[in-house]
């Protein structure tokens, strides 16, 4: 029987096989080869994306090299969205590897931040951590860590280290025990169909009546269009992490389990794939 | 779930009774709605001509900022020789500030951004470089000095809190919730610890405060937006 505990490994050492091109507009001295690498759904791309950008500039002219970004048939790949996300949201019902053309020019200022370091990644990471906390405990739990703490978080999702990771996080995983779960909720619901960028609403994980509330009661709540229709048919996969998680699972032990580092379950709701 | 200090309904109840005030004086506040959703957010566009060049006048500083409530408006300046001399120079900014509730805080947030007309964004130190002059100002204003004295305390609590691991990275660059798009932001997160303090004064002496009018008085000149005094008065008049 796996433990619970087993889940969070899983979830954090989920990758996705990926094959990174170059644009074939850009400007090359020599041919340049598409780079393959394994990337982790836990991670931000221009965290772990050093070798592609490396690779792909020893084909170029120095000044043809400005800020690279990512992009997947035609959609700019936000960098501040978790790798996985990104992955469930728009590719998971290709064939892998997951295909991403690399630019170096002309950065699409309207669609995507800016990411000039490491520095603005762990700034959003902790930016983050910091608002799910605030849903979670009033931010009294992450308030109270100290700054090495939260520099642990932050160097164990960068060097990839769990047990690191989780010496602290775990804390951010806890609640009073006369409660049955945090305040409320932290998570993000993504459709690529609405203009919106996310839905994101205050929602307790547990009933008035102490019953737990499940995955099924917060998308009937927060994003009814996107469940079973009437004719009973199933329109759309809800997906985390690749996974599509029943929906009498309770949002508690989802939170607790299936959030991404930055304590937030990021849920993807995409058509219902036809194979 | 209106059980906070300052849920989703008080927020749309204080930004329509805002622009109710706005629309009065003509100063260009409007409520969008989102699309898919029942929520909305207040905003507000406003031009800036900025002049590149050092003026003729000794004692005024090399980027002078004038501003306009309207794009029309920009046409009264031709009257103004001063201006028609750098006019060459100069180049209208616009900027957007959009008031949106951010319902993890519980408090509104800030967002805005600025561009050329021609579509091509300002970087941070450039918008930044352009509110210098008006927060001086602002800060040298009377009756102010209570509200720019937590004011002060606030500008260090930004800087001290460390919202962000980079030092005095006051202001973020961030995804607009319901656009999508880039926005620069004053960070919501130590909103509620001044709004606090901010609020205590009035309530003790039972005078009626709209906490959005209160709450972009103090954020609002950070970043260049300036609120004319009748808000104020219109609070008090209201109940």
């Amino acid at each position: 029987m796996t433990d619970d505990k087993d889940v969070l490994r899983d979830v954090w050492f989920g990758r996705i096989p990926t094959c990174f091109t170059l644009y074939q507009d850009e400007i090359t001295e020599r041919e340049a080869e598409p780079y393959y690498l394994l990337l982790p759904r836990v991670s931000y791309l221009t965290l772990v994306t050093d070798k592609v950008k490396k690779h792909f500039q020893k084909a170029m002219r120095q000044e043809d090299v400005s800020e690279i970004w990512f992009e997947y048939e035609g959609t700019p790949l936000k960098w501040h969205y978790p790798i996985g996300l990104l992955f469930d949201l728009l590719a998971s019902s290709s064939a892998l590897p997951w295909n991403i053309t690399v630019h170096f020019k002309s950065f699409p200022e309207k669609d995507l931040l800016h990411c000039p370091s490491k520095d603005a990644v762990e700034a959003h990471f902790m930016s983050c951590m910091k608002e799910a906390d605030a849903l979670k405990h009033k931010s009294q739990v992450i308030n109270e860590m100290q700054k090495k703490d939260h520099k642990q978080l932050w160097m164990g999702l960068q060097n990839d280290r769990f047990d690191q990771f989780w010496a602290i996080n775990r804390k951010l995983m806890e609640y009073p025990p006369e409660e049955n779960g945090f305040r409320y909720i932290p998570f993000r619901i993504y459709q690529t169909t609405t203009e919106r960028p996310f839905i994101q609403k205050l929602f307790r994980p547990v009933a008035a009546d102490g019953q737990l509330h499940t995955l099924g009661d917060l998308l009937k709540e927060v994003c009814p269009s996107a469940v079973t229709a009437e004719d009973g048919e199933k329109k759309n996969q809800v997906m985390i992490h690749g996974i599509e998680p029943m929906l009498e699972t309770p949002l508690q032990w989802l939170s607790e389990h299936l959030s991404y580092p930055d304590n937030f379950l990021h849920i993807s709701i995409v058509p219902q794939s036809t194979d | 779930m209106e059980d906070e200090f300052f849920g989703e309904k008080s927020f749309q109840h204080y930004c329509a009774e805002f622009i109710k005030h706005s629309q009065q004086i003509g100063d260009g506040w409007e409520w969008k709605t989102a699309k898919d959703c029942s929520d909305g957010y207040m905003c507000k566009t406003q031009f800036q001509i900025k002049n590149g060049t050092t003026t003729s006048h000794r004692g005024t500083p090399a980027s002078v900022h004038t501003c306009l409530p309207t794009e029309e408006n920009l046409e009264l300046t031709v009257d103004d020789s001063e201006v028609m001399e750098s006019a060459a120079a100069s180049q209208v900014i616009k900027y957007e500030y959009h008031v949106v509730y951010s319902c993890s805080y519980q408090v509104p947030v800030l967002y805005f951004r600025a561009s050329f007309l021609d579509g091509r964004p300002l970087a941070l130190k450039d918008i930044w470089e352009g509110v210098h002059e008006c927060y001086k100002t602002r800060l040298l204003q009377g009756p102010w000095d209570t509200i720019t004295q937590q004011w002060r305390t606030c500008l260090g609590l930004f800087h001290s809190v460390g919202c962000a691991p980079v030092p005095a990275l006051l202001r973020e660059l961030i995804e607009h919730p319901i656009l999508g798009q880039p926005f620069f932001v004053l960070h919501p997160c130590k909103t509620n610890e001044f709004m606090t303090a901010v609020l205590k004064n009035p309530q003790k002496i039972n005078r009626n405060v709209n906490y959005i009018t209160s709450w972009l008085s103090i954020m609002g000149p950070v970043v260049g937006l300036n609120l004319p005094l009748s808000y104020a008065k219109a609070t008090s008049q209201d109940e």
